[in-house]
């Protein structure tokens, strides 16, 4: 914002003034010796005298109405030079004989082809003064674009770069890692069987969140079998108090789909859904294609909103990740579910990210 | 004398595991219940009276920490917790006797020694658990105090939906109520502008006139009328909206 706010009228203030002040006097007297070997008027002297009198005039005009108006748009920019060069043209017409008469006791009587010379000179001088005017400001414009651009680049590098910390930081949550050694650790006495398979439930959980955050894109089945074993996990854990199932068409088993978008939000549910609630709930997880989209939705029908309002940081995390990922195109809507629990629904469209123009 | 203990985690497999160990550390120790979640476990300290409660943190319905803060006094309380580095830190601080799981059979003789040797001077809890408590959970909350409103739930038709704050473009008030405007449209909330401006980040909401809140990521542009005001233009929406004189500070620099 401190760079967009910012576009032509900055350039026009009082720094620049002076500058362009002395610029605009040279231009006069340039214009002056070129109509005055062209052949334009008796002497020099009130050549160039009329000729800064216009040069003066228009540029002060057209200075003071950008001062004023603060145009943005190239029409509004073009309005006021035309404007400009019109007025200070009828200003310098008068303004300069004045001077002639009033200091340089020099009467001019102005003639029609004397008028033609003035207007000719006005014409000359406008059109350079405005040329110069337009183009340093199209240059100004243009180089603080690039500028913008580039630091818009760069910024979202720096949050591309930031939300895969994110990822890595989030993906394996300690009280979730620990919880579950313990169980291990119990069923090892008590259930051997039961133990192992959640032994290897947590290995596949722990081997594919390490290694896939390195890939772009994963199979959905590929998403869809973490989920599986993250819920065998819990499945055991909560015993009753977790019912969950899974639907996902064959057709869809072979998409690409990117990681650790689904698997975030179906964590959420359980951790804000259903495990403060005493008697827990159902999680229900369908994914379908839909328009050019792929619509996954994760219901489940815990306690609701009370808690996700106050947390939801891999629900951030998610948000994030889809406009890294798909900008404008990809979608998360969280809503209540009826009769209880929430709805997370997440649209991208189908055939993967552009994350390579990253 | 045999003294009576509840267990309270919400996890049944961990009920168990940690009963085993128990047996075999403190054989003469009754377990008279087991809870599952922070309700059953009020209910049986009141129904059992035990001198001992292994409470687990994490629980549904009532959390260890309220229900340890009810029944202080009563009984004798330790935590258990699966990963809290700031509770353990809290809890070593304060001085309460606490458990990490996977509870290990070395840490918790040590734990059960601990509690022979109180119960052995007196029978009767000491009576400051609860503000002992109550200073925990203000430490703890000192540390996530920095947490900022996420989301903004707002009543679409006939259901509730949540809007991240990221992409608010601004809030204004409205009588009674403050309009939340999003790209797409607008919606309305309770919260009036004072308590939504002391609950947002400040670094990303800033109030730029008595009844506006603005996104500071979705501003186009600022310039001056004539009569000294701002002018902001918003990135996503059509209209201007005005910053006070009061507020214009905010834009100085820039």
């Amino acid at each position: 914002m401190e760079l967009s706010q910012g576009t032509i009228n900055r350039h026009l203030g009082p720094r620049h003034f002076l500058f362009d002040f002395l610029f605009a006097i040279i231009i006069s007297a340039l214009i002056a010796v070129f109509l005055f070997f062209a052949g334009i008027g008796d002497s020099f002297f009130p050549v160039l005298i009329i000729s800064e009198a216009f040069g003066i005039s228009i540029y002060s005009l057209i200075n003071l109405l950008f001062w004023l108006v603060k145009p943005e748009k190239i029409t509004s920019i073009i309005s006021i030079l035309i404007i400009g060069v019109a007025g200070g043209t009828f200003i310098g017409l008068h303004l300069g004989p004045f001077i002639l008469r009033q200091f340089f006791s020099v009467a001019l009587k102005w003639t029609p082809r004397d008028l033609l010379q003035a207007v000719l000179i006005a014409i000359a001088f406008g059109g350079a003064i405005s040329y110069f005017f337009f183009s340093k400001a199209r240059l100004r414009v243009t180089r603080e674009e690039i500028q913008q651009e580039r630091i818009r680049r760069l910024s979202k590098e720096k949050e591309a770069l930031e939300a895969n910390l994110k990822l890595l930081q989030a993906q394996i949550e300690p009280h979730f890692l620990f919880n579950t050694l313990s169980n291990i650790l119990s069923l090892i006495d008590t259930s051997p069987d039961q133990g192992k398979a959640m032994l290897v439930d947590l290995i596949h959980y722990l081997r594919t969140s390490l290694s896939r955050t390195r890939h772009d894109l994963i199979t959905l089945s590929q998403e869809i079998e973490i989920i599986q074993a993250y819920l065998n996990i819990l499945k055991i854990r909560m015993g009753e108090r977790l019912r969950f199932r899974i639907e996902l068409p064959d057709n869809l088993r072979e998409q690409p789909f990117p990681p650790m978008l689904l698997q975030p939000l179906v964590e959420n549910a359980v951790k804000h859904g259903l495990e403060p609630q005493i008697e827990g709930g159902e999680i229900l997880i369908s994914i379908e294609e839909k328009d050019g989209f792929i619509r996954s939705e994760i219901i489940d029908t815990g306690i609701g909103f009370t808690s996700y309002s106050e947390v939801g940081v891999g629900m951030i995390n998610v948000r994030e990740r889809l406009r890294l990922l798909y900008g404008q195109r990809g979608r998360l809507a969280i809503e209540e579910n009826k009769p209880k629990g929430v709805k997370a629904v997440i649209e991208v469209p189908k055939g993967g990210g552009n994350q390579h123009d990253l | 004398m045999t003294y009576k203990a509840v267990i309270a985690d919400d996890e049944k497999e961990l009920r168990t595991y940690l009963k085993s160990l128990l047996a075999v550390t403190w054989p003469d120790l009754v377990i008279c219940g087991e809870a599952g979640n922070g309700r059953e476990a009020l209910e049986l300290v009141e129904d059992e009276g035990p001198q001992v409660i292994f409470l687990d943190i994490r629980m549904p319905g009532l959390s260890g920490m309220e229900v340890a803060q009810k029944i202080a006094g009563v009984c004798r309380v330790v935590f258990v917790t699966a990963y809290d580095q700031y509770a353990v830190e809290a809890f070593e601080r304060e001085a309460v006797d606490y458990l990490v799981k996977p509870v290990s059979r070395e840490r918790l003789t040590q734990t059960v020694e601990r509690l022979k040797k109180q119960l052995d001077v007196s029978i009767e809890p000491p009576a400051g658990l609860a503000g002992v408590v109550e200073h925990v959970l203000a430490s703890l909350s000192a540390k996530t105090a920095a947490d900022f409103l996420h989301w903004i739930r707002v009543q679409v038709k006939d259901s509730v939906h949540l809007i991240p704050v990221e992409e608010v473009n601004y809030f204004q008030a409205k009588d009674k109520y403050t309009l939340v405007i999003t790209k797409d449209g607008e919606s309305l909330i309770r919260k009036t502008i004072k308590e939504l401006i002391s609950e947002l980040d400040p670094n990303l909401f800033w109030q730029i006139h008595r009844s506006i809140i603005v996104n500071v990521s979705k501003i186009e542009r600022v310039s001056r009328s004539f009569t000294g005001r701002g002018i902001l233009r918003l990135k996503e929406r059509p209209e201007l909206l005005t910053v006070s004189r009061n507020y214009l500070h905010l834009f100085k620099q820039m």
